[in-house]
């Protein structure tokens, strides 16, 4: 009895492992689409900078990378971007190729570890979640297991995961899964230990995104409700303070968050409940001391002092300024159009807009509506634990309607409330064993028939949903979530049948890198700032980091102003190469024409006066390129840029097609370049730059210049009988 | 910077004939002109006088029946010139314009020729007048005489004197001379607001411009008699609108020493300046490459700037050269003190100076431009990074700290106490359960 028991054991840990490595391929092998269909390379824009700061750290070392300033972005201001970075990525894989290369024995160039950086740490996720589950479900492993595997392959955690894709989340839902753990861990067993433990993960997760201020909302939420709830008892006690007092002082050393956690009102919500805490332990014990009456006198005024105290306090230090108004990051969480009027540069970026209906379904598949049936499955039980996830599902399902991006921290919770619903499912309709022996419930022939084929129905059906899970998942990774946005796939085939790779930004990036001085300052739309300095290694202007909106807006007036008013904005600035995306050749609809509208609104915030953005539609209030475009429009920089020769590129009908905005281009209507020339324009026309011109050297502007060389072209340079008396300004000597 | 390279290169380049030449170029001189305007004989003395000056005179005459219209002055390429300066008297024939065009002359300017641009009331034709208007000259069309009514000392009212003294710019000539110039049978320009503009002598207040139709071009001192312009390559132009004003007579009895100066100007003979090399470092004399800038470092700025002056180069004397640090705009800008010469240059410094408490990338230069004189500019940008976590002060060293320190080690100190005074005076437990427990498992 005592082997069979033992060996069951075995087994069971076994098959445990195998499912564990299971799920873990599965997570790895899911995200490798880009690698294997690609190269190995770096996506998208930010993993850029992840990337160029590792390499950095890597070659510099931790004291250096600290204290990193960066004078090859924000020129001139630079950047002290050791200080303004959360270094928990690049220190972690850093720290996994220094292992490789000097334990190991395994030299891996740093690139192939950045760029399966993300599927790695999705394997671990997969565990961590699988923990989390049974630790908030009643230790059921079906359910843990459940949600290990939904976390592995949801497309809404791929998304920001895969191979390629590294950026501050990869490591980040990770970590925020283990503190998660580790949370509730310490909030049932009200140890020191496990909450020091939810403490030093907390601090992993500040190192590493700035996402952390959804934990330090999330638990003391936790905390407060079950507080409301009258669920006050010691190891809430202990397990908060251990994790506030221990988590704040060392997020604290975290060299960009700094001061914030007791300043910003985004962490006063933690602090507060570290309070309050205090006060219910007071409270408790000379409840324990005194008699009922009196303690509901003592209640009643100090809680009445409580709350005076709480709102003067919160509204004092705002007004004096000690504690930081509340961000427009933070605003535009409640009113989804405060940042389209007040802050343009939030509103700009694409992952901030409100989320559309179907990308929930997109992203989580048959999950979406298994998510309130766990919900409410945890809601009819109500245990200390479950409050958590219900708090946490409530508040992200919100999040994550209003931001796109928050999509991201709302999946693994989806996965944890589906695979509880499944698991339940499981527990009811699975067990199909005692029903078939007859040791069951003794039914009649027809009963129990009945009883077997709705069971096997209802688990046919859901094994069938997670097949259809799995084939959505892979489905949705292969296509939606795995191009590396730096090299597209034209859709058409050489004759070989390999794929047709649209390769311009590589193209151009490197042609800047091999044609340019090195210390060559390259002005392009923030967008491509962190593209700019990684792969081409030139000096830009404004970079994805967006730290001074007034900087950016410096570059969008230059895009948005007349040729003269530009060169003298970016003479000031000492700009070389102007570089420009432009998809009117290809139907690239992320181009910088789609995208101009919003420099327009950034500089407008800053020079009312200079700039209108209505000027830039036609009379009727229409975003157009062709002929109709508004004067301001052909004049701007932008728009000469991005159309300059186009035309004549479709033979003698001077009558060019924009496949973006679908609008007929003549020559008639695109003016001349007298300021830049062009220096470089990629295959498919996808990347346009353009060189600043000199100083004249005779101090005329390049209008004039260009003026006089079109005359003497014209004349030969010599007749003009008429000679007329000049309009000249006065001498000032 | 470039222009810095440019000129050491050219420097560097020439070395080897600069003993031989007079000027920081060779001299190489093209002369073009119109015998039915101007007679070579009635010039003769400033042409030899060029030539004294080891100029390479080669003459192109126009309207000779042997002058190919298609006469050379620029490489095939037009990216050099054959010629190292230009004088170009007044010429009327437009055979010479397939190739004497107004773009053509640009270039040669450009390239880096010196040009000596000569009009007279009847010879102001097209390319050079179109050529000057670019350098913001607007010299009087054909047919504008300016005449004096008050001083002049003929009948026709256009030869009138000058004092030297009225001279606008001292690095051409220098206006404490109490030399007397006869300005004759010449023109005046109107001049546009270009900073490169070296205006040279203005015409007299009572003087007027006007043609036979009566049309004023210029009235009174808004003309200029002479004027010239230096473009940011330092080539040097310099028109001037009587050809009468060169000729033997007028050069012998007064304009000799005035047209010296003015064609030794023009043709880059003095008034020349060049950086010899600029560098800064730490007020301790480490450079930046051993130990890049941090805010608030003190570090001193130093440029070497020579003269050409009489056929070398001398260490050069100016009080006025001033030292900027910015970042798009200044932070500091410090007028340089000079030192000891250093060769054949003299050394200029800032002195020690802070560096402003704002990291970022800065530029430190000398943009020295005064009109006249060679327009010198040298430049480096390097970063000015912010402190390292390292490099505060620590907490015992700010007073200010010390009432926190105490509180926190009070606290420390405290709680020890505290910890120790309970274990000792709490009563001993026997912990059976936990014993218990142990044994079970």
């Amino acid at each position: 009895m005592v082997d069979k028991i033992s060996l069951l054991k075995t087994v069971s840990t076994v098959l445990k492992v195998v499912i564990f490595i299971c799920i873990i391929g599965a997570a790895t092998s899911a995200r490798l689409f880009s690698v294997i269909r690609f190269e190995s390379i770096i996506h998208e824009f930010d993993p850029w900078f992840n990337f160029r700061a590792t390499k950095y750290l890597v070659a510099n070392g931790f004291h250096k990378f600290l204290n990193w300033f960066d004078d090859r972005t924000w020129y001139p201001l630079g950047r002290v971007t050791g200080g303004t970075l959360y270094p928990g990525l690049m220190t972690t894989s850093g720290l996994v190729w220094h292992i490789l290369n000097n334990y190991l024995g395994l030299p891996i160039d740093i690139r192939n570890v950045c760029v399966l950086f993300a599927p790695a740490f999705s394997g671990l996720t997969a565990i961590a979640t699988y923990y989390f589950t049974k630790a908030c479900y009643h230790n059921d492993e079906i359910a843990g297991f459940l949600s290990a595997g939904f976390i592995a392959i949801a497309p809404g955690y791929i998304s920001r995961s895969v191979a390629g894709s590294y950026d501050n989340e990869a490591i980040a839902i990770t970590l925020l899964m283990i503190t998660f753990f580790f949370w509730i861990k310490a909030m049932k067993t009200g140890s020191i230990a496990w909450g020091t433990f939810a403490a030093l993960a907390y601090f992993y997760m500040v190192s590493a995104w700035g996402g952390y201020v959804f934990i330090t909302n999330i638990i003391p939420l936790h905390i407060f409700i079950l507080l409301l709830m009258g669920r006050y008892n010691h190891k809430l006690y202990s397990a908060y303070c251990t994790w506030y007092c221990i988590g704040t002082l060392s997020s604290m050393q975290i060299p960009f968050v700094g001061f914030l956690p007791i300043r910003s009102n985004d962490h006063m919500a933690a602090l507060g409940v570290f309070g309050l805490l205090q006060f219910f332990m007071i409270g408790d014990y000379i409840k324990s001391k005194i008699s009922n009456d009196n303690f509901k006198v003592f209640l009643k005024t100090s809680v009445l002092l409580l709350i005076l105290f709480g709102v003067f306090g919160v509204v004092g230090l705002t007004y004096f300024g000690l504690i930081a108004p509340w961000t427009g990051r933070f605003y535009s969480l409640w009113d989804t159009d405060y940042a389209k009027i007040h802050i343009p540069i939030i509103a700009s970026v694409s992952e901030h807009q409100p989320t559309a209906w179907p990308s929930f379904f997109f992203d989580t598949q048959f999950l979406i509506w298994l998510f309130p049936c766990g919900v409410f499955i945890l809601f009819s039980e109500l245990q200390d634990e479950h409050v958590f996830i219900i708090a946490y599902s409530v508040l992200c399902s919100y999040f994550a309607g209003v931001m796109v991006r928050l999509m991201l921290t709302l999946t693994p919770i989806i996965c944890v409330s589906a695979a509880i619903a499944l698991s339940n499912v499981f527990h009811g309709y699975l067990r199909v064993r005692n029903d078939l022996s007859g040791q069951g419930m003794k039914l009649k022939g027809f009963a129990n028939f009945f009883k077997i084929s709705t069971k096997l129905i209802v688990s046919s059906t859901f094994l069938g949903y997670l097949y259809l899970f799995v084939h959505h998942c892979t489905w949705v990774t292969s296509n939606a979530y795995s191009s590396p946005s730096v090299v597209l796939l034209s859709g058409q085939t050489n004759e070989d049948g390999s794929p047709v790779y649209i390769d311009d930004f590589r193209e151009a990036y490197a042609w800047l890198r091999f044609n340019t001085k090195e210390d060559a300052k390259v002005a392009a739309w923030w967008d491509y700032g962190y593209q700019i300095g990684g792969m081409a290694d030139r000096t830009t202007l404004v970079d994805n980091n967006t730290w001074n909106n007034t900087h950016i807006a410096i570059v969008g007036k230059a895009m948005a102003s007349p040729e003269k008013k530009a060169y003298e904005i970016y003479k000031q600035h000492d700009v070389d190469y102007v570089l420009v995306v432009f998809g009117g050749l290809l139907g690239y609809s992320g181009d910088d024409i789609n995208k101009f509208l919003w420099m327009v609104r950034i500089s407008e915030g800053i020079w009312p006066e200079e700039i209108h953005e209505p000027n830039y539609f036609t009379a009727d209030g229409q975003y157009r390129v062709d002929e109709a475009a508004s004067e301001t429009m052909k004049n701007s920089l932008m728009y000469k840029m991005c159309y300059h020769d186009f035309p004549s590129l479709f033979g003698n009908s001077q009558e060019g097609n924009d496949r973006v905005r679908n609008a007929k281009i003549k020559s008639s209507h695109v003016y001349d370049l007298d300021y830049f020339e062009e220096a470089f324009t990629s295959e498919n026309w996808l990347v346009r730059i353009y060189k600043v011109k000199d100083l004249d050297p005779e101090g005329r502007s390049w209008k004039e210049v260009s003026d006089f060389e079109k005359e003497s072209s014209a004349t030969g340079g010599n007749s003009r009988r008429v000679v007329k008396k000049p309009k000249i300004e006065p001498r000032l000597l | 910077m470039l222009l810095y390279n440019l000129i050491t290169l050219l420097c560097v380049c020439l070395m080897n004939d600069v003993c031989k030449a007079l000027s920081v170029h060779p001299l190489k001189t093209l002369v073009v002109f119109d015998s039915r305007l101007t007679s070579l004989q009635d010039h003769s003395e400033f042409l030899q006088s060029l030539e004294n000056r080891d100029h390479e005179l080669v003459f192109e005459q126009v309207d000779h029946e042997d002058f190919d219209p298609q006469f050379y002055f620029l490489s095939e390429d037009e990216h050099s010139n054959l010629y190292d300066n230009m004088i170009i008297f007044p010429i009327k024939t437009k055979r010479g314009s397939s190739s004497l065009t107004s773009s053509k002359l640009l270039k040669f300017y450009e390239n880096g020729g010196d040009v000596l641009a000569i009009t007279s009331p009847v010879g102001v034709t097209d390319p050079v007048r179109l050529f000057l208007n670019q350098l913001s000259i607007y010299p009087a069309p054909k047919g504008y005489i300016l005449r004096d009514y008050f001083n002049a000392s003929d009948e026709k009212k256009n030869t009138f004197a000058i004092a030297g003294s009225d001279s606008l710019n001292d690095y051409v000539f220098n206006s404490s001379s109490d030399a007397e110039l006869v300005y004759s049978k010449g023109s005046s320009a109107l001049l546009g607001s270009s900073d490169l503009l070296v205006p040279i002598l203005k015409a007299p207040s009572t003087s007027l411009n006007k043609n036979v139709n009566d049309e004023e071009w210029t009235i009174g001192s808004q003309g200029y008699l002479i004027a010239a312009f230096q473009n940011l390559k330092n080539a040097r132009m310099t028109w001037v609108g009587s050809d009468k004003f060169f000729a033997n007579g007028l050069y012998e009895s007064n304009n000799k020493a005035f047209i010296e100066e003015l064609t030794k100007w023009t043709f880059r003979e003095k008034s020349v300046i060049k950086v010899n090399g600029a560098k800064h470092y730490h007020a301790d004399k480490t450079s930046y490459e051993e130990l890049p800038y941090k805010t608030t470092d003190e570090v001193v700025y130093e440029i070497l700037l020579s003269e050409f002056k009489d056929n070398k180069w001398i260490p050069y004397e100016g009080t006025d050269v001033q030292f900027e640090l910015k970042m798009i705009d200044p932070y500091y800008r410090l007028t340089m003190n000079a030192e000891e010469n250093v060769g054949e240059s003299k050394k200029f410094t800032t002195g020690v100076f802070k560096l402003p408490d704002h990291h970022g990338v800065f530029t430190f230069q000398v943009d020295y431009k005064r009109p006249g004189l060679t327009y010198v500019e040298s430049k480096s940008t390097h970063a000015i990074r912010n402190l390292a976590h390292t490099e505060y002060p620590r907490s015992w060293e700010i007073t200010n700290a010390r009432v926190y320190l105490c509180s926190i080690f009070a606290v420390i100190g405290l709680w020890l106490v505290f910890v120790v005074a309970f274990i000792a005076t709490s009563k001993k437990v026997v912990n059976k359960p936990t014993a218990a427990s142990k044994k079970n498992n």
